[in-house]
């Protein structure tokens, strides 16, 4: 993984010790809340319903064992002893008290990690692959890409007052596991048929109140001209974007009003504009970063792994978590590990610190000390040998985090609600547990099999309902908590933007009309089609009928 | 009926004004039968920027088995988060708790506007 040089880590210490200032003036009495503000939200500050939240970056996803390890230390020194991973690969910690936020900086900086650009109107973590590195379907390593478009746009001072947030996603592959195309700049790395590297560059994608999926501005943009063309969008962006109007200041509104087309002439307009030698990634930046992401020292191992097939033989529990949970890696007698983080019962995303240790722990013995935190709020061990992995299930399973449920339906993304956060209008995480409980028989739920549903407190969609395959979203309807369902979304490479099912329902029915909803797909399903796939085949109608019919 | 809400600067706890000082339990909060009084008191509360941030006034109401905030989002403010029963202020219980966690019925926080901008 990337490692920091002196210029990093100067860059981290000098904010954290800036902010130890401007809390001392805050607390003093120097600083008025509304001058303390914005400072606070560019250190990843929040103040919530209890507590303050502080957001930590995890660039791409991507940390290692010291870095978990120091998480945990921070979730039992000045938290409730857990820390909540977020569909930004970010990590959240709920109970942050304001005092001891520079110490928790300066303990962060140690290990490279810090808050900065976790919030405000700026260019947010950069998110990426969860299996970069390990998956052989990608045609270079996106954590490349990513970290110079982290070091790039870190303190960019001509982009740290945009008309609002922007979020960077980068993949490499086909399958798409970034939810790219509802981004503000999607960018997905392909090879041409000459051999060359490019990005499709998907612009002005998002969910919030006014969801759109992003368009294609450029096909195939050299990677060289990376910078220049990223530049020149963000120029178009924070000239044209609208200041005036907080829900139609991001970029998708500025695309969507002038359309695709007539924006992608404006970039390339400005792109002209832009002297591309002096703005593109030098080559020797881009081999020095580069080298910190070379393959690891992966051994020659037989591509049959007989250990773990014996183990799988006569452990249906390791067999299960083999099917659901271990994906194909480009390295003969490797696999990628995901670790859900969907326990039935358990809050989506939360991890307690014991639980954070023992990843660690495996990362470092098993896993070359690479751990990754996916979109969808669970981690991944990306390159364990499959011999190992009796071994590291087992030492999962001893602390909770064998779930055998990646990309089942009680995998479930959701936002923490109104049950932590100041926007919210409704509760998402006990809406997820009551839906993971009605797929808690595991064979129910795989013969269900692929079922992305997704929850969000309120309309601004942290919780991705827009591209959840049910769709979940917490509405105040007169005061009460209503949830609105929706069907048919994607964030993945078959994007599409979920359709209202119906009237909002009361919180005692929704994970019952889950259950009509998966009965419907049960009964309609042909051959392998997923709960997805049968619901584009036939449309609203089957479902709408399943939910609200027996009320009539 | 009112009460008066903010969150304490130093740790973002939820505080509740009582006859001059900020309390932590909403048992404990002082209630005002008139809304003047009650933003009398939310005025000086904002003349003590070093200790609360942003308070307002809440809606709150007889529930039954004891007073409680009208609106939802209030209660939880006052309880704690409802998927962790141990964490926050209703991990301590007692009859105050018990009063607030029976209340039913929700309505518009009227500190909803005041949270949004405060974020």
């Amino acid at each position: 993984m990337y490692r920091y040089d002196a210029i990093d880590r100067e860059i981290v210490a000098d904010r954290a010790a800036e902010f130890r200032g401007q809390v001392e003036r805050r607390l003093g009495g120097d600083l008025t809340e509304d001058q303390f503000k914005p400072l606070r939200l560019m250190n990843g500050l929040y103040l919530q319903l209890h507590a303050y939240m502080l957001r930590i970056a995890i660039p791409y996803g991507s940390v290692n064992a010291a870095q978990m390890r120091r998480f945990a230390d921070i979730a039992r020194q000045y938290d409730k002893g857990y820390g909540h991973f977020t569909t930004r690969q970010n990590l959240q910690f709920h109970w942050i008290k304001l005092a001891d936020t520079p110490d928790i900086l300066d303990r962060l900086a140690e290990v490279d990690l810090h808050a900065i650009q976790t919030s405000g109107n700026c260019i947010r973590n950069v998110t990426s692959d969860p299996f970069a590195g390990a998956t052989a379907e990608e045609v270079d390593d996106p954590r490349v890409w990513s970290e110079v478009i982290r070091q790039w746009s870190t303190l960019h001072p001509e982009f740290s007052y945009l008309p609002r947030k922007f979020k960077f996603a980068v993949t490499a592959s086909a399958k798409d596991r970034t939810a790219a195309k509802v981004h503000d700049i999607g960018l997905a790395l392909r090879r041409s048929r000459d051999g060359t590297l490019g990005f499709e560059v998907m612009v002005g994608g998002g969910q919030g109140r006014t969801p759109y999926l992003a368009s294609t501005i450029r096909e195939h943009l050299p990677v060289g001209h990376l910078l220049s063309y990223i530049q020149a969008i963000l120029r178009v962006y924070n000239r044209h974007g609208r200041r005036d109007n907080i829900y139609k200041a991001r970029i998708k509104i500025l695309v969507a009003s002038l359309g695709a087309e007539e924006f992608a002439r404006q970039v390339e307009e400005e792109w002209a504009k832009i002297d591309a030698p002096t703005n593109d990634l030098p080559d020797t930046e881009l081999a020095r970063i580069r080298a910190a992401f070379t393959p690891l020292a992966f051994e020659t191992l037989a591509p049959h792994a007989g250990a773990y097939e014996l183990a799988k033989a006569s452990d249906p529990a390791l067999a299960r978590f083999a099917r659901n949970n271990v994906k194909a890696h480009k390295v003969a007698g490797y696999g990628i590990v995901e670790v859900s983080l969907k326990t039935i019962g358990a809050t989506p995303g939360d991890i307690t610190a014991e639980q954070m240790d023992v990843v660690a722990d495996l990362a470092e013995r098993y896993g070359l000390d690479d751990i990754r935190v996916t979109h969808e709020q669970n981690l991944v061990l990306p390159h364990v040998k499959l011999d190992d992995i009796p071994a590291v299930h087992a030492q999962l399973a001893a602390t909770g985090l064998a779930s055998a449920n990646i990309n089942l339906a009680s995998d479930i993304i959701a936002c923490p609600g109104l049950d932590y956060c100041a926007l919210a209008n409704a509760r998402a995480i006990p809406i997820a547990q009551h839906i993971a409980e009605r797929f808690s028989d595991a064979d129910h739920a795989e013969k269900v099999g692929e079922l992305k549903i997704k929850i969000s407190g309120c309309i601004n969609a942290c919780g991705h309902h827009h591209v959840g395959h049910i769709g979940i979203l917490g509405v105040d309807k007169k005061g009460e908590e209503f949830y609105q369902l929706s069907l048919g979304g994607s964030g993945a490479e078959d994007a599409s933007l979920a359709q209202i099912l119906g009237p909002a329902l009361p919180a005692n029915r929704v994970a019952e009309a889950v259950d009509q909803l998966v009965e419907a797909y049960l009964r309609e399903r042909q051959g392998e089609e997923r709960f997805l796939d049968t619901f584009r085949r036939l449309g609203m109608a089957p479902f709408k009928e399943a939910v609200y019919a027996p009320a009539l | 009926m009112k009460a008066i809400t903010a969150n304490r600067l130093l740790d973002g706890e939820v505080v509740f004004w009582r006859e001059g000082r900020w309390v932590e339990r909403f048992g404990e909060a002082q209630l005002f039968a008139d809304d003047a009084a009650a933003e009398e008191a939310v005025a000086v509360g904002k003349g003590q920027p070093t200790v609360v941030v942003e308070p307002y006034a809440i809606d709150v109401t007889e529930a039954g088995a004891g007073v409680a905030p009208v609106s939802y989002r209030e209660r939880l403010r006052a309880l704690g988060p409802t998927n962790e029963p141990t964490h926050g202020k209703q991990a301590e219980g007692g009859a105050a708790i018990e009063a607030l966690l029976a209340a039913t019925g929700a309505a518009r926080s009227t500190g909803r506007v005041d949270l949004i901008r405060r974020k």
